[in-house]
């Protein structure tokens, strides 16, 4: 974990209310698919706590990208950044997507918001061998986002819509029936994590889910962004009983929480 | 720029602490910085048995600040002892033990089995979590209030804070109350009590529905509360309340405080503690302060006489 001051490169609208912010850090940052920066996401009352966001795209070391739907002063804030602009960020955070021993053939989902610690996911995968059939949902066409980027990488890319104005009409993992795959990747929304939790734990392969929780610190000290765990230490009595997402997730395995 | 100041006998090397409740035991802050910089730790609460905490969500975002309903979750007294404390005692900072309880004996407990171990360096105990159940007990009646005060007093010789409530009708009665208990120093404020709305789900956002207020919005708030207890109960203060620069630690300190504790400036920055300890040394001396005790000694003059 770093406080960076990244400067704003390029500033894309890749999807209707979604916006890829696209940085440059003063030097390489060491990410993990699936770990996330807090955004100092502006000064105004109405902004006070950071924004948590997993990051995207890094095409080279020192390079990084945010993608996040529009939807509070926040991210509006973070919107109406200009290129030449500085943002301050701090990560990366918590523990990412665990990588196989060896190659294999993996599902990733994404839905909606969800979509960002995909592209990572895939490059790592791909990288070291592995098939990849990335599953993008959104509810139109016009909110579809990810999916020429994931696609690039070499991945297999299938689409759903909640309107079926793209692709598969319907939820996202009902593209995985026929499928086989070795392991699942989730992020998206809690109904989504909650199928791909059920399908892994019945008898599906191992599976790990992407977390998100309302945070304040994203480093650990608020205890804010709990989940409750599966299988908590006994050692730890009733101290036990919750994990944080921004420490000990935000990936968690399938079956070590409920939600 | 000396900025070395006295709290009830305990000396610390600057007067700002970390706020309990914001920095857990100090392991997350160490990966960033030197935690011997701070003039004092104020760990999350300790209770006798592990507590779990809220069920989720315990964060909401409040204009100027934010609001929580953590509940408390700690890892107990036990695990403080063999893991935490040990941790802390390799800094050299002024570790103040928060203790939390359900009850009299539960307080006590924690008090007895913190006091004589090396590392600690004074006691706070909580009576004003509004996010538990009995959280607020102690602190709305203030002859049981008293009582409890009495009870840990019993049980150490450490210095004793009290952390007292704003969400009472009158602090400087509640202040009063824990002074004749015995207790060395107050700390104020906790958070204020409140709530927010999710007009999606129609119901509260917290998941214990209402939570403490904190961050800048509550600074005045704090103030008062300070100024008041400084000035009326004759006890030192350490005072906490939004503050996130070292000007606002200043006015904390000339409301009457000897010391000041950052809460949830640290989850917007978390090198927030050291920055305002520079800070304040420089908003010292644009102040034509020679130290921090001097400015507390120009501090409002009630408080001057009531607790020099």
């Amino acid at each position: 974990m770093k406080m960076w001051d990244l400067l704003v490169c390029d500033v894309l609208r890749p999807a209707q209310d979604y916006v890829e912010l696209r940085l440059q850090a003063p030097q390489p940052i060491d990410l993990t698919p699936g770990q996330f920066f807090m955004l100092r996401a502006g000064d105004t009352p109405d902004t006070y706590l950071p924004r948590a966001f997993s990051w995207y795209r890094s095409e080279d070391p020192s390079s990084i990208s945010f993608l996040f739907r529009v939807q509070g002063p926040g991210t509006a804030h973070l919107a109406s950044l200009k290129a030449g602009e500085s943002l301050s960020a701090m990560g990366p955070l918590g523990q990412g997507f665990p990588l196989p021993a060896r190659p294999i053939r993996a599902a990733l989902l994404g839905g909606g918001v969800g979509v960002p610690p995909l592209w990572g996911l895939a490059r790592a995968l791909l990288a070291a061998g592995s098939e990849v059939l990335a599953l993008i949902g959104a509810r139109s066409q016009a909110h579809l986002v990810g999916v020429e980027e994931v696609r690039a990488l070499g991945a297999q890319v299938l689409v759903a819509t909640d309107d079926g104005t793209a692709g598969h009409r319907g939820p996202l993992t009902e593209l995985l029936v026929g499928e086989r795959v070795d392991a699942l990747y989730a992020c998206g929304p809690e109904g989504m994590l909650r199928r791909v939790q059920e399908i892994s734990l019945a008898g599906g392969p191992p599976a790990h889910l992407a977390l998100e929780a309302p945070m304040a610190c994203g480093y650990g000290v608020c205890l804010g962004c709990v989940v409750e765990r599966t299988h908590p230490d006994p050692s730890l009595g009733e101290y036990g009983r919750y994990a944080r997402v921004c420490r000990e997730g935000p990936v968690f395995p399938a079956g070590e929480v409920r939600f | 720029m000396d900025l070395s100041v006295f709290v009830a006998g305990l000396p610390l090397k600057n007067p700002v602490l970390t706020a309990s409740g914001t920095f857990g035991y100090g392991r997350e802050a160490a990966e960033l910085y030197d935690l011997s910089v701070l003039g004092g730790v104020m760990v999350k609460g300790v209770s006798r048995e592990p507590w779990p905490g809220n069920a989720p969500v315990r964060v909401a975002r409040a204009p100027g600040g934010m609001l929580n309903a953590i509940g408390l979750q700690n890892p107990g007294l036990e695990h403080f002892l063999m893991v935490d404390l040990p941790f802390l005692r390799q800094y050299d900072t002024a570790v103040v033990v928060n203790v939390v309880g359900h009850d009299e004996e539960g307080f006590v407990e924690v008090v007895r089995g913190v006091t004589g171990q090396a590392g600690v360096a004074a006691i706070e105990l909580n009576i004003s979590c509004p996010n538990v159940k009995d959280g607020l007990l102690f602190s709305q009646d203030p002859a049981s209030a008293r009582r409890l005060v009495e009870a840990a007093r019993r049980e150490t010789d450490l210095p004793l804070i009290v952390k007292v409530s704003p969400n009472v009708t009158d602090p400087v009665q509640l202040g009063h109350a824990c002074r004749e208990g015995g207790a060395d120093a107050l700390s104020a404020i906790n958070t204020l009590l409140g709530m927010a709305i999710d007009p999606v789900r129609r119901s509260p956002v917290l998941g214990n529905r209402t939570g403490g207020l904190s961050g800048p919005a509550v600074k005045p708030v704090g103030l008062r509360i300070v100024y008041d207890l400084a000035a009326q109960v004759g006890l030192p203060v350490v005072g906490m309340g939004g503050i996130e620069t070292g000007r606002d630690a200043l006015e904390y300190i000339l409301a009457g405080a000897r010391a000041v504790a950052v809460g949830t400036a640290v989850f917007r920055d978390p090198f927030a503690p050291p920055r305002i300890v520079g800070e304040l040394a420089a908003e010292l001396g644009r102040h034509g302060f020679e130290s921090a005790a001097q400015a507390w000694a120009a501090a409002n003059p009630q408080a001057r006489e009531a607790v020099s």
